[in-house]
C-alpha cells in the first residue's frame, strides 16, 4: 500500500469516526426530542385532559344532584357550564390521543359522558320539572352513578395508557443513552488507536525504513555495494529501497566493468608492446605502419624483421573482436616470432603459426595473414596470402608517365590459419621498382559501413589508394583512414591496420631492373 | 561488447533444417546464430542449410560462426551447407578458403544436395 494511500486512508478513517460521532450525537438529540414530544407534548397534556373530562362529568353529576336536592337554577347553570367544559376538553383530547387504543377508550369515554348528559337532559331534568324529584333522584342515583363510574373507569384506563407512554419513553431514553455511551466509547477508543497509528507507529516505521536507506547510502558512499537493504514495505519507501538495491547492483556492475576496463587497458598495453613501435631502419626500403583501433584491444597485428638482406613483413587479422581476437593475435604473433627465431623460413613460420592457432583456438576462430619478404638488393617480393584480402601495389610513375598506378596484387591463394590442418603454402613473387609501394591492410578498411549500410569495399579502397598515391606513406595512410572515417560517419566497428612497404632501390640496383610485364593497372582493369 | 539479437527463422525441410538470419551477421549478433546452430547440433538430425539471402553484411565473426558450425555439425554426424547469392559473402568464402569443402549454392535445395552427398 502506498504511503499516500496510508495517510489518506488514516485521515479518511478519522473523518469517518468524526462522522460517526456526529451521527451518534444527532441521534441522541433526536431521541431526546422524541421523548420530549411523547412525554411533555402528548402524555402529560393527555393526563390533564382526562382528569378534566372526568372531573367535568363528576361535577355535572354533583351539580344535577344538588339542583334536585336544593337550589335548582344555580346548580343547573353550573351543570350547563360543566357540559361546555367537558365539550372543550373532549375536543382537545381528539388532538392528543392518536393511537388506536387511546382513541377507542376516548370514544367510549365521550360516549359514556354523552349518555350521562342525555340521561340528565331527557329523563332527570324533565322528571324534576314535572315535580317528580324523588323519581329524578332515583334515576340519577341508579343510571347516572353507573355512567359516572364507567366514565371514571375509562378515565383511569386512559391515564394508564398515558403512564405507559411515559414509562416507554423513560425506557427508550435509558436504552438510547446506554447505546450512545457504548458507541461513543467505541468511537473514542477507535480514534485513540488510529491517532496512535498515525502519530506514532506509521512515522516510527517510516523513519526506521528511511534510516536503513540512509545507512545503505552511506555504505554505497564507502564503496560497499554488498550491504543488504532490508526494508519490507509495499509503499513508496519500499519502492525506493528496491530501486536503491537495483542501483547498488548497477554500481557493483559498473565497478566490475571499471576493473574490466583496467584489465583491458593492461591487455592493450601488452598488445601495444607486442606490436613493434620502433621498426628496423634499413637502406633501400621503408615500412610505415598505421593502426586505428576501434576498441582498446583487437585482432589486428603485424610484425617486421630484417634478416639476411630481406625485410620480412607479416600482417595478420584474427577473426572477431575484443579480448578473444587479441588473444588469438598474441598466439599467432608468438608462434610466428618463435619459429623465426629458430631460423625457420617463411613456410615453416606459417605452418607453425597455423598449428599454434589450431591448438589454441576454437572452431569459430581463424586468422588471415599476408606474409611478404622483400629482398632489399633486388626489390623482389615473395609473398603468401593466407585467406587475406589481396594487397595493393602502387607503381611509381615513370619518366614517360609520371602518374602512379595501382592494382590489387592477386596471386595464388592459400587458406586462413587456425582452421585447416593444411592451409596451403603457395607463394607468389613480384619485383618492385624504386618508388613502388606494397600496401597491406586488414578488412576493417573494406568492411567500414556507411550510415546506409553500404560497405567501403575494394573499389573505393583502390580508388582512394590511387588518388593518394603521390603522398608520402605516412600522410597516405592518414588520408586514407580519414576517407574511411568520413564514409562511416566516424563510426568504425573494426580496427584499421595498414602497412605501406616502399621500396627505394639498392645502390647496386638500377632503375632498369624493374620488370612490369603482364601487369594491369587498377584503372585499366575496371 | 553489447550482444544484440538477430531474428533467425528456423524451418524444417526434407531431412534437414533451414536457418534464415535476417540482418547483419557481425560480432554483435553472431551469438544468435551460434545458439541456433548449437540447438541443431543437439537435435536428432544435425543438418542445416543457412540461407544468407537476408544477411546484407557479414564480418569475420559471422564467417567464424558458420565455419565453427560446419565442424560441430560434422562431428555430430550432420553437415552445414550455405545458400547464398550475395557476391560480397561469396568473395569472403573464396578469399579465406572456407568455400572449399562446404556446400555453397544459390538456393537452399541445391545447397542441401551438396551436404547430402557429403554425408553419403
Amino acid at each position: 500500500m502506498s504511503l499516500r494511500l496510508k495517510i489518506v486512508g488514516g485521515f479518511g478513517l478519522m473523518l469517518a469516526l468524526l462522522v460517526l460521532l456526529g451521527w451518534v450525537t444527532l441521534s441522541l438529540f433526536t431521541s431526546a426530542r422524541t421523548v420530549q414530544e411523547d412525554v411533555f407534548d402528548e402524555a402529560i397534556p393527555g393526563l390533564v385532559t382526562v382528569d378534566e373530562i372526568v372531573r367535568a362529568y363528576t361535577a355535572q353529576s354533583a351539580a344535577v344532584r344538588g339542583s334536585l336536592i336544593g337550589s335548582g337554577p344555580i346548580l343547573l347553570a353550573q351543570y350547563r357550564s360543566e357540559v361546555d367544559t367537558a365539550r372543550f376538553w373532549e375536543e382537545r383530547a381528539q388532538d392528543l390521543f392518536t393511537s388506536e387504543d387511546e382513541r377507542a377508550l376516548l370514544d367510549d369515554l365521550v360516549e359514556a359522558g354523552h349518555s350521562f348528559q342525555e340521561l340528565v337532559d331527557q329523563q332527570v331534568i324533565p322528571l324534576s320539572d314535572r315535580g317528580q324529584r324523588i323519581q329524578a333522584i332515583r334515576v340519577l342515583g341508579q343510571d347516572g352513578t353507573t355512567l359516572i363510574s364507567e366514565i371514571e373507569r375509562l378515565g383511569n384506563l386512559l391515564r394508564d395508557a398515558q403512564r405507559e407512554v411515559v414509562i416507554q419513553a423513560e425506557t427508550d431514553v435509558r436504552s438510547n443513552t446506554n447505546r450512545t455511551i457504548v458507541t461513543l466509547a467505541t468511537v473514542l477508543l477507535g480514534a485513540f488507536a488510529l491517532a496512535i497509528f498515525l502519530t506514532v507507529y506509521l512515522p516510527g516505521r517510516l523513519v526506521g525504513n528511511l534510516q536503513k536507506l540512509v545507512e545503505a547510502a552511506r555504505a554505497i558512499g564507502r564503496g560497499d555495494f554488498d550491504q543488504k537493504i532490508q526494508v519490507s514495505s509495499s509503499d513508496e519507501v519500499g519502492e525506493l529501497a528496491t530501486r536503491m538495491g537495483e542501483m547498488q547492483q548497477g554500481l557493483k556492475r559498473l565497478q566490475q566493468l571499471a576493473l574490466h576496463d583496467r584489465e583491458l587497458e593492461i591487455a592493450a598495453s601488452i598488445q601495444r608492446n607486442l606490436l613493434q613501435r620502433n621498426l628496423p631502419e634499413v637502406t633501400g626500403a621503408r615500412l610505415v605502419p598505421l593502426q586505428r583501433q576501434a576498441n582498446l584491444v583487437g585482432g589486428d597485428w603485424y610484425d617486421v624483421a630484417v634478416e639476411a638482406g630481406a625485410m620480412n613483413v607479416a600482417l595478420g587479422d584474427a577473426s572477431g573482436k575484443g579480448i578473444g581476437a587479441a588473444l588469438m593475435a598474441t598466439v599467432a604473433l608468438s608462434a610466428l616470432r618463435g619459429e623465426r627465431s629458430r631460423g625457420g623460413g617463411p613456410k615453416q613460420v606459417i605452418a607453425s603459426t597455423n598449428q599454434a592457432l589450431l591448438d589454441a583456438t576454437d572452431a569459430d576462430s581463424f586468422t588471415t595473414l599476408i606474409y611478404a619478404s622483400l629482398e632489399l638488393a633486388t626489390g623482389e617480393v615473395r609473398w603468401m596470402n593466407m585467406g587475406h584480402h589481396a594487397p595493393f601495389l602502387i607503381r611509381a610513375g615513370t619518366a614517360d608517365d609520371p602518374t602512379p598506378r595501382g592494382y590489387y596484387l592477386e596471386g595464388p591463394r592459400n587458406r586462413a590459419l587456425g582452421w585447416f590442418e593444411d592451409p596451403g603454402l603457395a607463394e607468389a613473387m613480384i619485383r618492385l621498382a624504386p618508388g613502388d609501394r606494397l600496401v597491406l591492410f586488414t578488412d576493417g578498411f573494406l568492411e567500414a559501413k556507411s550510415t546506409q549500410g553500404e560497405v567501403f569495399g575494394d573499389h573505393r579502397m583502390a580508388e582512394a589508394l590511387v588518388r593518394l598515391a603521390s603522398l608520402d606513406p605516412g600522410p597516405l595512410g592518414e588520408e586514407l583512414v580519414a576517407d574511411v572515417e568520413r564514409f562511416a560517419a566516424g563510426k568504425l566497428d573494426d580496427d584499421l591496420t595498414m602497412l605501406v612497404m616502399e621500396y627505394r632501390g639498392s645502390a647496386t640496383l638500377g632503375d632498369d631492373a624493374e620488370d612490369r610485364s603482364g601487369e594491369e593497372s587498377w584503372h585499366s582493369r575496371r | 561488447m553489447a550482444q544484440q539479437k538477430i531474428e533467425i527463422d528456423v524451418s524444417d525441410a526434407d531431412g534437414y533444417q533451414v536457418l534464415r538470419p535476417d540482418g547483419d551477421l557481425d560480432v554483435y549478433t553472431v551469438g544468435s546464430l551460434r545458439d541456433a546452430i548449437g540447438a541443431i547440433v543437439e537435435s536428432d538430425n544435425p543438418s542445416v542449410v543457412v540461407d544468407l539471402d537476408s544477411v546484407p553484411f557479414m564480418d569475420s565473426s559471422g564467417l567464424g560462426a558458420l565455419m565453427g558450425g560446419v565442424r560441430r555439425l560434422r562431428e555430430a554426424g550432420g553437415d552445414l551447407a550455405i545458400a547464398c547469392t550475395r557476391e560480397q559473402h561469396l568473395k569472403l568464402f573464396t578469399i579465406t578458403g572456407f568455400g572449399e569443402g562446404v556446400s555453397i549454392a544459390p538456393t537452399v535445395d541445391e545447397a542441401a544436395k551438396g551436404f547430402k552427398q557429403t554425408n553419403a
